[in-house]
């Protein structure tokens, strides 16, 4: 035996070897899916998917008429799901470049309502930092007695805190409604006249800063004036500003949509012009926006070879499928390591899978007492002598008839626990009965019950496993596991330890060496 | 409660073998597939027997199609006593011993009164394939009945008390003697509730009883002390284990072996996976008894050379 020791050594290091690399590839795919495609490991994560509607609305004068609006680019964070733009007989352009819708009509007169939609997800929170060079800027023309009021802002900027920029806006906020700086910060002012004077200030320092338009991603909110922040470019790259609190990047939810001192929107032979922003929240699974988001990553071609490219129909039949690995590993485990033994290997799979269907109640029920009149019918039939095929045929046909008086008169009684019946496959039902009662003829009631309840134990752990929520989404959405579930199962092939019951079956032969 | 979840390193060290390590390091290695036909098949086991001087029942004829039930009167004419078995059964499934019939009337062992009918029915039944393994397709093979020799009378219910012999290798390496009970219902299944006696393999002498996996010093019905029990042509009985491997070429064993009044040990059949119940009998772990005979035991020995090995162990 010693001999043969060393080549089952091998079998199992080559296995196990497999097994690292499964799970190292398994590890690389979760990784993967997770980055490329957003796949979460959790069924309830949800991507939040923002619509941006823009409303244009202007009374045309009777010529030519173009329209010009900024719009939000995907350097900014989120990714663009679609955009779409609705105006009937305009010629529509987008200039990528400065980031604007442009649409030109011919001949227009009167109200003229045009439509600018924009689907957007994945929120990446904090702009990157943009290090476009920003241009060099002069400082601000000043009377001596503006540059005292400026230079007086600055040193009050000196007592408050963080970089240089957000003391100066904090300085700014705190000095806004002084009379003694009104030469620089004037009293009355609008959200846009206040940034303004910031980036004076900051001009003054030759830092260049300039105006972003933002919404805010609120369901259902609707607004005609984009809040307005401050983008400066300081220590080799543009920052972002909130002018009031001067915290740094974009909150979450936020969405920049112009950047510079470029009107949001220009009209060209219209008048009244105006533009109101609309957003309405939706939700979409991690699954169906994978597309898109591999495509945002350049990864469709794995993406076009996964099954969440397939129609849903097959999607589901192989949702339902990758679970099976996952069952039989329990199965192997209750067999070969706990030890249990169960009527038919499979079985007990077969009907964890049922009661996920049934739920588990109504289906171990329903099931138990399908196998109890069974059971009766096989014993009365028994008498008979019947040979086997037709024995056993005889007891597939009375399951289907069982079945299927149970799910008509569960029905009409409205019982869910009865109508469950249809659910269990046929022919295994047909097999527990049939073996339960050779066994209870040759090795009596005890070993019978015993055996079908060892079967029920198995389905009811299989069960518990396979209907969590988690785990089944888990097995779908990183079906790269069911790989390593095989090679656990072939190293389970050689496993040589005791079962867990062998330890009480032979318990006695403690005491008698020792 | 639970101690014994924590009874492996003990099992282990006690040699105690277990189901996978079975399966795993002894009969997927030594007992190659294509020969399990050789034993499935009575019919088969008994020609191979007989072809290489192993003492069985004789066969007294096979019924293999629906058509054949009818002459079974014809085919055990001149037997007053036959038994009916499947070829392909196991676990004594589907044995029908008929001690006496007259013109109306079979008489079963266990004491049962069967018309002709029943008896068609049953060996219709065994063609049908209601006691074969995965209920394929049968023969039904009739032999002589065995005549017990009386020195077991005491040891057993009903019943037939045969010997388990475990072959390892061509060598004897585990002994038990089985023995039915009340409960067992006249089989000598451990699990139905048989009595197991393990016996030393040099010397016949039995070491340890157990009924349902727990000591026991006497048989639950008869009252008889089972440490009294011998087994009368010790050596013949390992000869047939021993002969065993040689016929079949299975490196893992179980010879089922009956004592018959006038031709002494015969072989009823023989298993390709013996269960592992004899370690509780004789309470000793195999385990350690087939690396004794890995690296301790000859090897190019004759059937009887081995077995004299064996049984010069104990001297």
């Amino acid at each position: 035996m010693k001999l043969n020791l060393t080549r089952f050594f091998t079998i199992r290091k080559v296995l196990s070897l497999l097994l690292i690399c499964a799970v190292g590839y398994a590890a690389y795919s979760i990784y993967y899916k997770v980055k490329y495609w957003g796949f979460s490991l959790s069924p309830k994560a949800v991507t939040d998917v923002w619509t941006v509607d823009a409303k244009i609305s202007f009374r045309a004068l009777g010529g030519d008429v173009k329209v010009s609006l900024a719009v939000p680019n995907d350097r900014d964070g989120f990714k663009i799901l679609s955009e779409e733009i609705v105006a009937k007989g305009y010629k529509i352009t987008q200039d990528k470049i400065n980031s604007r819708v442009v649409l030109e009509g011919k001949d227009k007169e009167g109200k003229q309502n045009l439509y600018y939609r924009l689907s957007i997800y994945d929120d990446a929170q904090n702009v990157a930092l943009n290090s476009l060079l920003a241009a060099k800027i002069d400082r601000p023309i000043l009377s001596e007695e503006e540059t005292i009021q400026m230079r007086k802002i600055w040193e009050l900027s000196e007592l408050q805190k963080g970089d240089k920029i957000q003391k100066a806006i904090l300085a700014i906020n705190q000095e806004v409604n002084n009379p003694t700086m009104s030469l620089i910060l004037p009293l009355n002012h609008t959200a846009k006249e206040f940034a303004e004077k910031v980036i004076q200030v900051l001009a003054y320092k030759r830092i260049p800063a300039r105006i972003a338009r933002t919404i805010k991603l609120e369901e259902g909110r609707k607004t005609e004036k984009p809040d307005i922040m401050l983008e400066a470019y300081y220590d080799g790259h543009w920052t972002l500003y909130d002018l009031n609190t001067a915290k740094i990047g974009l909150p979450k939810n936020w969405v920049i949509i112009q950047r510079g001192g470029v009107s949001l929107l220009d009209v060209k032979g219209g008048e009244d012009s105006t533009v109101v922003f609309s957003v309405l929240k939706s939700v979409a699974s991690p699954l169906k926006m994978a597309e898109h988001r591999a495509k945002a990553h350049d990864e469709l071609w794995s993406y076009n070879y996964s099954m969440y490219t397939l129609p849903v129909f097959e999607q589901n039949t192989l949702k339902w499928l990758m679970i099976f690995p996952l069952a039989i590993l329990v199965v192997v485990i209750m067999r070969n390591v706990i030890g249990v033994s169960t009527m038919g290997t499979f079985t007990p799979m077969l009907l964890a899978m049922a009661l996920v269907r049934t739920g588990f109640w109504p289906g171990l029920i329903c099931f138990s007492v399908m196998i109890a009149l069974g059971l009766v019918m096989r014993a009365l039939v028994a008498k008979l002598n019947l040979l086997l095929v037709p024995r056993i045929s005889f007891v597939v046909i009375f399951v289907i008839l069982l079945i299927q008086v149970l799910t008509v008169v569960g029905y009409r009684l409205n019982y869910t626990i009865v109508s469950s019946a249809i659910f269990f496959p046929i022919i295994i039902t047909a097999w527990i009965i049939e073996r339960a009662s050779i066994t209870w003829e040759e090795e009596g009631a005890v070993n019978t019950l015993k055996e079908i309840l060892f079967t029920f134990i198995t389905a009811v752990v299989t069960y518990f496993v396979i209907s969590n929520e988690y785990v089944r989404h888990v097995m779908f959405a990183f079906n790269e596991l069911n790989l390593v579930i095989l090679f656990v199962v072939m190293l389970l092939g050689t496993y040589t330890g005791y079962r867990v019951t062998e330890l009480m079956r032979f318990a006695p032969l403690i005491h008698k060496e020792n | 409660m639970f101690e014994w979840l924590f009874n492996g390193k003990k099992l282990r060290e006690n040699g105690v073998l277990g189901m996978n390590d079975r399966n795993y390091s002894v009969i997927a290695k030594y007992n190659k597939r294509s020969l399990y036909t050789l034993v499935d098949d009575k019919v088969k086991t008994k020609r191979l027997a007989n072809s290489i001087n192993i003492n069985t029942p004789k066969m007294i004829g096979i019924i293999e199609f629906q058509y054949q039930v009818k002459n079974l009167l014809d085919i055990v004419k001149g037997y007053d006593t036959f038994v009916i078995k499947p070829a392909h059964g196991s676990g004594g499934k589907g044995v029908l011993v008929i001690k006496k019939y007259d013109a109306k009337h079979f008489y079963s062992a266990s004491g049962d009164v069967l018309s002709f009918k029943d008896v068609y029915q049953h060996v219709s039944n065994t063609l049908s394939g209601l006691f074969s393994l995965g209920g394929k397709y049968d023969v039904a093979l009739i032999e002589e009945a065995v005549n017990f020799s009386d020195v077991f009378k005491n040891f057993s219910y009903h019943g037939v008390p045969d010997v388990r012999v475990i072959v390892y290798k061509g060598f004897p390496a585990m002994v038990m003697m089985r023995l039915a009970t009340k409960e067992s219902g006249g089989r000598a299944n451990l699990h139905q509730g048989a009595v197991g006696v393990g016996l030393d393999v040099s010397t016949g002498l039995p070491l340890n009883a157990v009924m349902h996996n727990k000591p026991i010093f006497e048989h639950p019905d008869t009252k008889a002390n089972l440490m009294d029990l011998r087994v009368p042509f010790w050596r013949e009985h390992l000869i047939i284990g021993s002969l065993a491997y040689d016929m079949t070429g299975l490196g893992y064993l179980g010879a089922d072996i009956v004592l018959d009044e006038n031709r002494g040990p015969m072989m009823l059949e023989v298993n390709a996976r013996p269960g592992l119940a004899i370690q509780i009998a004789n309470g000793k772990g195999l385990k350690t008894r087939l690396q004794e005979i890995d690296e301790k035991y000859p090897l190019g020995l004759s059937a009887e050379e081995r077995v004299d090995f064996v049984l010069n162990q104990g001297k």
